[in-house]
């Protein structure tokens, strides 16, 4: 491995280096860049159109009896 | 895949070739300096960095100003983002220097006024994110934190700007802060002012010769605390009128070049220069180094558009948990 370091050779060495680093960031900063890109899809695809509604209980009384309803979301109603 | 995403993927894409150029150009196009070798390369990654990190700093502390006049997460996200970013270049900045120290003036850290108030930045930058860190609140932190890049911005032009140009002498290249040099140099005269100071150097003309292109000044030097007189050749490049090879002053990390020759009159204009200076004046230093700054500049776009996104998806996830999650 001693002549990637030899004067003549050194230059290209180092720039072989530099070029390989590079490219590994722009790879990395790619693929980050894909992934948010494909969250940030998804998240719009599945936010509600209005926010999520609190979990709700009802307690009703018909002739004299206790009757519970129980609704977790509005959207379950 | 929309238009837009298609122009913002095209865009990627020229930047990486785009830096991988100048990768290459840094090595294979850029010439190697007299005196400094293969070192004068860095300056391709070293200026461009430090430039980009007052950009992006200032780009922090707008999006700080938006956010505290219109409360919004998105300008908070842009703001830390960009100041992540500047702390990013700043480092890299001070680390490409001290190399670039280590190789010319000897050792990596000299305290030198910009090494100083660089370093003094990239605390007051570590400040502001150890302050976002230890804020639960989350409209206190966003609120606190950008009252503080407020702050933090206005240092920095006083810090990379002002503070190194108030010191006495710095070893960056930059003729009016060498203890001992002139802006303009002096004029010594085969026939005439023979001799001449710069600061407690005396230089003496001792002869002028036409080698070729370049005229080679014989200069004796005496300087405080040199035994003997030193004789130094420095030369200068006819054709393009620019100096050509600079000695080291004895026992120095500063240069003596000739700035100017009147072979006619058997002029020359000397001056003291730190390494690295006149490295641009070779045109493709200079168009490599302006491609540079171009390509750190798109890099940074990218790295802070990209932060600032990661960042206000984390923000989402984090409401979405709270709002989905359902009590035990």
């Amino acid at each position: 491995m001693n002549f990637l370091l030899e004067p003549a050779i050194a230059i290209y060495t180092a720039l072989a280096v530099a070029l390989t680093v590079w490219i590994g960031i722009f790879i990395f900063l790619w693929r980050i860049d894909s992934a948010t890109r494909e969250l940030r899809r998804r998240l719009d695809e599945e936010a509600p159109a209005e926010p999520p509604a609190a979990p709700r209980a009802t307690l009703e009384t018909r002739n004299g009896h206790t009757r519970e309803t129980v609704s977790v979301t509005d959207s379950q109603k | 895949m929309s238009d837009r995403l298609r122009l913002d993927q095209a865009a990627k894409i020229l930047l990486g070739v785009w830096m991988a150029g100048i990768v290459v150009a840094m090595f294979l196009v850029v010439p190697q300096y007299v005196g400094l070798g293969d070192a004068g390369r860095i300056i391709i990654l070293h200026v461009p960095t430090a430039w980009i990190t007052t950009v992006a700093f200032a780009v922090s502390a707008v999006y700080s100003i938006r956010y505290l006049w219109k409360r919004r997460a998105s300008d908070d996200a842009g703001a830390v983002a960009a100041a992540e970013a500047g702390f990013l270049f700043c480092a890299l900045a001070t680390v490409s220097g001290m190399w670039f120290a280590n190789i010319v003036w000897g050792t990596p850290w000299n305290w030198d006024p910009r090494e100083t108030t660089i370093l003094i930045l990239l605390l007051i930058y570590a400040a502001y994110f150890a302050l976002r860190s230890a804020l639960d609140d989350v409209e206190r932190r966003r609120r606190l934190s950008a009252v503080y890049n407020l702050f933090a911005a206005v240092t920095m032009p006083f810090l990379l700007f002002v503070a190194p140009r108030m010191a006495e002498s710095t070893l960056h290249p930059n003729c009016a802060f060498i203890q001992g040099s002139h802006c303009d140099g002096i004029w010594l005269e085969l026939n005439g002012a023979r001799v001449g100071q710069l600061g407690d150097v005396v230089l003496a003309l001792q002869g002028i010769e036409q080698r070729g292109d370049l005229a080679v000044a014989q200069v004796e030097v005496r300087m405080p605390g040199l035994r003997e007189v030193a004789l130094l050749t420095p030369s200068f490049e006819l054709s393009s009128g620019k100096p050509a090879d600079r000695p080291e002053f004895p026992g120095q990390q500063f240069l003596l070049a000739v700035e100017g020759v009147d072979l006619t009159n058997g002029r020359v204009l000397l001056n003291m220069e730190a390494p690295g200076t006149g490295l641009l004046s070779n045109s493709r230093t200079f168009w490599t180094f302006m491609a540079a700054n171009i390509g750190f500049l798109g890099l940074f776009i990218w790295l802070y558009r990209l932060r600032a996104d990661v960042l206000l998806l984390q923000d989402r996830l984090a409401r979405r948990e709270v709002a989905y999650e359902l009590p035990a």
